[in-house]
């Protein structure tokens, strides 16, 4: 039962008036804090954020202001947006984990006055560079610990800014509240939420209550989503998936949104509070797999035996049994006795019992992981989006999921494949521009509507889905004409577990080279089992041993390729194996998780050199940026292994 | 057949209770001090000399509180005289400490008490009881004094097991003996918990001798049933109190089952000239069990990270 | 770098000489801990630094000299009574309750402040009861500080080494201490782990006010945290005095080289 919106509810605070009228005792945040679980109804939140607002504008925070939010999932960063909005100014929610010169930009470009942060930690960072912010005049803390002796002219706990909105309640201030909260509407700005770019600086992608709210509304509708949900928050809040999941649609609907303790007790909490619905990029879905595979190896004979018995079972006959497909009658009953034993308690460990419906999004995941989950009997769909969307572009509606696809337009979304491959999409999500980069923004957005996505895509004439290939930038040609989609073979590549990251060369060369990072987790514990001794990840990295079992993984890779007309020449022929792991610190990746081909291409040029001159080895040395912003080199030398492609099947077929 | 082996399970079982009582004083100490009690079966003597002795010159109660207090007294000066000292020592130095001690206690106990065999008269009914009549003719045999003493030590053994399992007591005696120089840094009263430990020890000794004292006669060999306490404590685990409960019992009734059913087989087949194997059958089954699970039934596994 | 700090005497150590047998640890060293600083004692190996240590916690008794903790003066002291007194101590090489979990240890610091006596506390009926939860706030607190809520309930021996100290110096922080003694809290930790523990140890003195003697081998660490240092060697007092001073001082030097005077 999802909650459809009057046009009188257009704005999230004009939502959490109707929530704290009808949702008045129903749970709306939790957070974990010194051991104990604290909750907060939506009429206290209600509370909580009329204080907050009115405090931040008694610091002066005024209507078309932007307020920088910095810090992980806490509920008082999430009811600042919304006090933040509540006065017409825009949140400008940004990543925790940034460095102070990403921050520094963000926070100039955006013209940000206050900052909203979580602790010392992210004081210390503005502090850092407070000099070269001369707008920002109040940084608010939400953590008090070990700010206890710092100058407070500019800096003030959370709790102080709401004594000072609640001193002026016994005045105008609840009138002044009502009032100031009706004089938002729709086509108001929401948000901006700045994307970690690829290339280039972060663009700020402003979007709309309209954006936002209808989106949110449309796909509570589509999933069926009601005030019973339970979701963990711990995706980070600058990320357009969590503004989604953990502030849209809750309001939208009136569930419930449970913050962890720390980020390294999220799965306990999650196990904890049961959540109904969860969302996670596909590494999550993997991560989680490959530690349940990994603790197997390790018990009893008799437990793996009985596991791995009920998981083959599961890989025939669950996805069908998920799907509602005819099943028999006896497989079906085994599968039940599978669910007691193994699948139950296993759904159980990865918090997952409760778990109604989980998406994932943001890359493209393993068939064989999704496969996995779906047979375990957890309703996983994929979804495509983007921030330019608000999330929603296109969703597996339920019956209709297969592991390569992203799914059908959700409602009210139109979109279409360009001559380029490049697909296009219209629907009230669409952003309303990026902040004071009006060209980028005509670059993006058609005259008529319609949304660049910026990916390579086809929709499959069987099903009605869409299928992504690559960025659309990316893809490119060998210099023989075969297409070449890297990031189509790096997925292929990062389905195995032992390979965390891959990242493909091969426009305007010869043929297709790969660089490859392993798994610390799977190919530590691989190697453990079979008496490989290791001192380091380079040392593992460069073992002989783990060259040969990646070796096989890439002939696999190679091996499907060739059974696709299109790719088949664009196998791939030699790899390396990385002697560190692309690390965002660095620059090699995004935060999330997507990789920097140009600029690993530079960075790494003496091993690319060394790919395609036909070397067997190669010496690199790097800079790195320790944790504390040191930096040091790491040097090493690479091995390079040759792998023969494979012809493709029509080939043998002449021959024979 | 059932009959005379069912009678011969009782009886075991019976037994095994007493086996329970004596091993949960080892246990108990090992807990608390991380050491084996070498002398706690020349405690189970000492107490019953006292008790016999002293029952000779006044009534049995007034001897029974006067052997408690002598047990008391003697815990105290076992922590004062010997543990206070050795705190912060290897288990070895420890176990070698609780050597001397039961050395010292025999020689001690005889030149106080007397070498002789003495005797304590508890009062118990001897006429041997027949149970389930109507099921086996001529019923089940079972000897009174050793229901009652059974009976007795089960009820010792079972609020001993809830006060230390329950209460944090179990805890706080498992970090005393993990590591003296935490417990001590932490306030821990190390002294006073051994000497606790040491009196509980103590008394169970006494209501062991008692029980033992009564069946065979307060002797020197009553020493040496400490060293049956030693199979019930590999097979129950050194730490585990529900392990010493289980593997008494289970010797008990191991033991005499193996004479009536085993030791006729063995005969025959060896052509062997007599019994006896109530004697050695534990310390068969204890080896076995030190072979395929050396920490017992319920002992802790070893964890630790290289 | 820090300057000395003004404050009283904490603990003052007067002539103090330990020996075993024929080894004598500690000879005639005498020196004083300030409230509010951070004492650091180095030294080469071998140097008497935790018998130091080991004669203020009441471990050992010295044979000689005398020890004025808090204005009270005494020439024995035992554990228990250093605890009472409010010092707390970590060890070289951890020493925590294997069997509990990283909570129960936490918590077994608590043992002297709970205001029910111990007997009542091992009972843990009635009265305890509710003080328990007081004490597990606190615990909680300090668990939420040295940022190891997510091994709370792990037992102790299954723990890495750094976490396992970090454990252990909760368990210290849990008795409120006067005097802290850390003996070479960084010892065998990565360098994030011992940034991580520097912060934890500075937060402690600059935040909450804790007197603390630390020894340590890290030079770096050691100039960066401590307000005076004490320099042993074979057992005597060679130097005493802010890092500056101490590492410029000829026979600091000398005995690190191993120069023998």
């Amino acid at each position: 039962m999802a909650l459809a919106t009057s046009t009188a509810e257009d704005t999230f605070p004009k939502l959490l008036i109707r929530n704290a009228r009808i949702f008045a005792q129903r749970t709306a945040y939790r957070h974990k804090d010194l051991g104990i679980w604290r909750k907060w109804t939506w009429s206290q939140v209600h509370e909580e954020v009329r204080a907050l607002a009115l405090g931040l504008a008694a610091l002066g925070l005024k209507r078309g202001d932007k307020l920088a939010i910095i810090g992980s999932n806490r509920p008082r960063l999430y009811w600042s947006m919304c006090a933040a909005q509540a006065l017409g100014a825009v949140p400008v929610p940004m990543y925790a984990d940034s460095v102070a010169e990403e921050m520094a930009y963000i926070l100039d470009h955006a013209e940000v006055t206050i900052a909203v942060v979580e602790d010392q930690e992210q004081v210390d960072k503005i502090l850092s560079i407070s000099d070269r912010l001369p707008r920002l005049s109040q940084v608010i803390y939400d953590e008090p610990r070990g700010l206890r002796d710092y100058d407070h002219t500019r800096l003030k706990w959370i709790d102080e800014a709401q004594k000072l909105g609640r001193e002026r309640l016994s005045g105008d201030g609840k009138a002044w509240w009502e009032a100031s909260v009706a004089q938002g509407k729709g086509s108001d700005l929401a948000v901006i939420l700045y994307t970690s770019g690829t290339t280039g600086q972060p663009k700020g992608v402003m979007l709309t209550f309209d954006n936002l709210v209808v989106s949110a509304v449309n796909a509570n509708r589509f999933d069926s989503l009601g005030p019973d949900e339970e979701v963990i928050a711990y995706l980070p809040l600058a990320w357009v998936g969590d503004h989604m999941f953990s502030y849209a649609q809750p309001f939208a609907a009136g569930f419930c949104v449970n913050c962890p303790e720390s980020p390294e007790t999220v799965a306990e909490n999650r196990r904890e509070i049961g959540t109904t619905y969860a969302f996670a990029p596909p590494r999550i879905y993997e991560n989680l797999l490959t530690l349940t595979m990994v603790r197997m190896e390790d018990a009893s004979r008799l437990k793996r035996a009985a596991f791995n018995y009920f998981i083959a079972l599961a890989r025939r006959c669950g996805e069908k049994i998920l799907n509602g497909e005819k099943v028999p009658l006896h497989t079906r009953l085994m599968y039940r006795l599978g669910d007691l034993l193994v699948y139950g308690p296993l759904r159980n460990r990865l918090g997952v019992s409760r778990v109604r419906l989980a998406y994932t999004a943001g890359e493209a995941i393993g068939p064989e992981i999704f496969r996995f989950w779906r047979s375990l009997g957890v309703n996983l769909k994929q979804l495509y989006g983007q921030t330019e969307a608000s999330v929603y572009v296109t969703a597996q509606p339920d019956g209709e999921i297969y592991a390569d696809t992203v799914g059908k337009p959700n409602i009210d979304v139109d979109i279409k494949v360009a001559e380029s491959g490049e697909v296009l999409f219209k629907s009230p999500g669409v952003f309303a521009g990026y902040y004071k980069e009006p060209e980028k923004t005509a670059e993006t957005k058609t005259p008529d509507g319609w949304v660049r996505t910026g990916d390579a895509g086809i929709i499959d004439a069987k099903t009605g889905h869409l299928k992504i290939i690559d960025r659309a930038k990316d893809v490119g040609r060998l210099n023989d004409g075969t297409l070449f989609a890297p990031k189509y073979i790096e997925n292929k590549l990062k389905f195995y577990p032992n390979i965390r990251e891959a990242v493909a060369f091969g426009d305007k060369r010869d043929f297709v080279c790969v660089m490859l990072n392993i798994d610390l987790t799977a190919v530590g514990s691989w190697a453990e089992r079979n008496n490989i001794a290791y001192g380091s990840y380079q040392e593992l990295a460069a073992h002989p041993a783990v060259y040969d079992m990646l070796a096989e993984h890439v002939e696999e890779v190679n091996r499907s390729l060739a059974e696709e007309p299109a790719m088949a020449g664009a196998q791939v022929r030699r790899f390396l194996i990385l002697h560190k792991e692309l690390d965002p610190d660095d620059g090699e990746i995004t935060r999330t998780q997507k990789v920097r081909r140009r600029f690993i291409a530079e960075r790494y040029a003496p091993l690319l050199a060394a790919l395609y001159g036909g070397a067997g080895e190669a010496d690199i040395a790097t800079e790195v940026t320790f944790e504390d912003g040191r930096k040091g080199v790491l040097s090493a030398r690479v091995k390079i292994r040759d792998v023969t492609p494979i012809p493709a099947p029509s080939v043998l077929d002449k021959a024979a | 057949m059932l009959g005379p082996v069912l009678e011969t399970l009782i009886g075991g079982l019976l037994t095994g209770v007493l086996y329970s009582l004596v091993a949960l004083g080892f246990v108990l100490i090992f807990k608390a001090s991380g050491v084996f009690n070498f002398a706690q079966g020349t405690m189970v003597l000492f107490a019953a000399l006292s008790l016999a002795r002293l029952s000779e010159f006044m009534p049995l109660f007034a001897a029974l509180a006067l052997s408690i207090a002598i047990m008391i007294a003697l815990a105290y000066a076992i922590e004062f005289l010997v543990l206070r000292h050795l705190i912060n020592q290897d288990s070895i130095i420890l176990f070698m400490a609780t050597l001397g001690i039961a050395y010292f206690l025999e020689g001690f106990g005889q030149s106080v008490w007397g070498s002789d065999i003495y005797s304590i008269n508890l009062g118990f009914p001897t006429n041997p009881i027949f149970v389930l009549e109507s099921i086996f003719p001529g019923g089940l045999l079972i000897d009174p004094t050793e229901l009652i003493a059974a009976t007795i030590c089960a009820v010792m053994v079972l609020v001993l097991a809830v006060f230390f399992q329950v209460t944090r007591v179990g805890r706080a005696l498992r970090a005393v003996a993990d590591d003296h120089q935490a417990a001590q840094s932490v306030g821990i009263p190390l002294g006073q918990i051994w000497l606790m430990v040491w009196a509980v020890a103590g008394l169970v000794a006494l209501v062991a001798g008692m029980m033992w004292g009564a069946k065979l006669g307060v002797q020197f060999s009553i020493s040496l049933v400490a060293l049956k306490a030693l199979p019930v404590l590999i097979l129950g685990g050194f730490t585990s109190i529900p392990g010493a409960i289980v593997g008494g019992l289970i010797i008990g009734a191991a033991e005499k089952l193996s004479e009536v059913l085993l030791a006729p087989i063995l005969i025959r087949t060896f052509d062997l000239a007599g019994g006896g194997i109530e004697n050695w059958f534990a310390y068969v089954l204890a080896l076995l069990f030190l072979l395929i699970r050396p920490q017992g039934l319920f002992g802790e596994r070893i964890i630790e990270r290289i | 770098m820090r300057a000395p700090t003004a404050g009283e005497v904490l603990l003052s150590v007067d002539d103090v000489s330990l020996a075993f047998g024929g080894v004598r640890a500690v000879t005639g060293v005498s020196f004083d801990i300030r409230k509010g600083e951070i004492r650091a004692i180095i030294g080469p190996n071998g140097a008497g630094k935790t018998s130091m240590l080991n004669v203020i916690n009441g471990f050992y008794q010295p044979q000689r000299g005398r020890i004025t903790f808090k204005g009270q003066t005494r020439s024995r002291m035992r554990p228990y009574e250093a605890a009472i007194g409010g010092i707390a101590r970590t060890f070289q090489n951890v020493a925590l309750f294997k069997g509990m979990t990283a909570l129960d240890n936490i918590m077994a610091g608590r043992t002297l402040k709970m205001r029910r006596g111990f007997f009542w506390q091992i009972v843990r009926m009635g009265p305890a009861l509710s003080e328990e939860m007081e004490h597990r706030l606190l615990v909680e607190e300090i668990i939420d500080f040295l940022k190891i809520q997510h091994i709370r309930k792990t037992p102790v021996g299954k723990l890495p080494y750094g976490l396992q100290k970090r454990v252990e110096l909760g368990r210290a922080l849990a008795m409120e201490p006067d005097l802290l003694l850390l003996d070479e809290p960084m010892a065998g930790m990565n360098l994030e782990e011992k940034e991580d523990m520097c912060r934890y140890i500075l937060d402690l003195n600059e935040h909450f006010g804790t007197t603390i003697a630390l020894i340590e081998h890290d030079m770096g660490v050691v100039m960066d945290l401590s307000n005076r240092v004490l320099v042993l060697d074979h057992g005597v007092k060679i130097a005493d005095g802010t890092p500056a001073q101490v590492q410029a001082d000829r026979a600091v030097v000398d005995a690190y080289l191993g120069v023998s005077h």
